[in-house]
């Protein structure tokens, strides 16, 4: 399956590795960037989810989608350093809609407030790097059948967009 | 005069109990709004309520800032203070649950785990009755950064009201987790409108404003809400929210503060009342 061909408003279940990180450890990686120093992981090719797992108890844990929007201050960085796709839930801003057509990537929504499902389909977790972030580390899953709608496609085209205009033009 | 003795040990169990069941189980009248919701995820959020509940794991990883809103008797004697007896039935809770640890100590420079998931907040009141009771909020970041104050002018009526929450949800409800519940603060000064806004998110989906002209401007709120067609996920299919609960308050002549506080679809709240030890004193 080639990812970058999906269209936006396609669900898929994805099986495959995925880069957990979220707010903290992208301030950290473009500081480390900016001090012109090494870069503890390699995210060519690798596709991110935006999410802070829970603390795992008996082998047990929770996983689910973080607002995107929130590091869309940190999606060109991502995409140089050769992100293919992001995981998270909501709309995000016009600039990384933008960046997505761009630069051919992609944006998915993974359901939100249903962690305790979606762990089912996490078969392992490890830890990665920044460690002292908690669960604003970064980690690497396995998933199986990870559901998956694409909500930003690789030509730009937006499903929060699509909807509001089927909804009746801009309800702002 | 009588006095009345609230046990430290008896809070913090009952508390625990509160938070475990409020972040593990779907409240009824949630998974009944879920099970008729046909369109994208609707089989992961089903399954994901029976999963939570079988596996003894959050409904959502982000467990939260507990908010608590506390109502004690006028007469009444704690043991500890009650921030200490909230926080330790969070830490004893997130300490032995798959919970996140989503607190940090300092905001702005080092944003250190705290690795208890406290300080929780904690709000007091004084009331006239005989029993603490304690209403509690699991709060999301998510739904959280949705929350907005509105200044407006003391002139102003309830169309340029309803219209500013319209606009508001508009532009960010797709990022909250809907379908929404919206609490909504009137009146008051700011931070008292901000605190009536997150207390009206303790409220069931059924609870209305007992002001049959506040009870209205709920349900016209929710009617304009559910026009937008945010629907669940924000993927345009089902509510865009749940509810809207409205508390009023006086305010100055020069004032109509208009506080939101939004929570996402899981609806996490529960209530705790514990009954006091009497003691009589001369």
């Amino acid at each position: 399956m080639n990812l970058l061909e999906l269209k936006a408003g396609e669900r898929i279940n994805y099986t495959g590795a995925m880069i957990v990180m979220r707010d903290a450890a992208q301030k950290r990686i473009e500081m480390l960037l900016r001090k012109g120093s090494n870069v503890p992981i390699d995210l060519k090719g690798k596709i991110v989810f935006y999410a802070g797992p829970t603390r795992i108890v008996d082998g047990r844990f929770a996983i689910g989608p973080t607002t995107s929007e929130r590091m869309d201050r940190y999606v060109k960085m991502l995409f140089e350093l050769g992100v293919l796709a992001t995981v998270g839930k909501g709309q995000r801003s016009e600039m990384a809609r933008k960046l997505c057509r761009e630069y051919r990537r992609i944006y998915f929504v993974a359901p939100s407030g249903a962690a305790a499902a979606l762990s089912e389909h996490v078969e392992n977790i490890e830890l990665l790097a920044f460690e002292d972030l908690g669960t604003e580390a970064v980690y690497e899953i396995q998933v199986k059948d990870f559901p998956l709608i694409v909500a930003i496609d690789s030509e730009g085209s937006d499903i929060f967009e699509l909807i509001k205009s089927t909804n009746g033009g801009d309800r702002t | 005069m009588k006095l009345l003795l609230i046990k430290h040990e008896e809070l913090v169990g009952k508390i625990s109990q509160k938070i475990i069941e409020a972040n593990n189980i779907m409240r009824e009248e949630i998974f009944q709004q879920v099970l008729s919701y046909e369109g994208p995820f609707c089989d992961v959020l089903r399954r994901n309520a029976e999963v939570a509940r079988t596996k003894d794991l959050p409904l959502c990883q982000d467990t939260g800032f507990v908010e608590f809103f506390i109502f004690i008797p006028f007469n009444a004697i704690f043991e500890r203070p009650i921030q200490e007896s909230c926080d330790e039935a969070v830490k004893k809770v997130y300490s032995s649950k798959p919970y996140r640890y989503s607190i940090v100590t300092d905001p702005l420079y080092e944003r250190k785990n705290t690795r208890t998931n406290t300080p929780s907040i904690c709000h007091i009141f004084h009331w006239d009755e005989e029993k603490v009771q304690i209403r509690l909020l699991i709060k999301g970041g998510g739904s959280e950064n949705l929350t907005t104050l509105f200044m407006l002018s003391p002139t102003a009526g309830e169309e340029e009201l309803m219209g500013k929450i319209i606009e508001h949800v508009a532009r960010h409800g797709s990022k909250g987790c809907p379908p929404l519940r919206v609490g909504v603060g009137v009146g008051g000064s700011a931070d008292k409108a901000m605190l009536l806004s997150r207390l009206a998110l303790t409220y069931s989906l059924s609870d209305v404003n007992p002001d049959p002209r506040y009870e209205s401007l709920e349900r016209r709120i929710s009617e304009k809400l559910n026009q937008l067609r945010i629907g669940f996920q924000g993927l345009g299919v089902g509510p865009t929210i749940f509810s809207v609960h409205v508390l009023q308050a006086p305010t100055h002549i020069a004032n109509l503060p208009v506080a939101v506080s939004f929570d996402c679809y899981l609806s996490r709240i529960g209530v705790v009342e514990v009954e006091p030890v009497r003691i009589e004193s001369r």
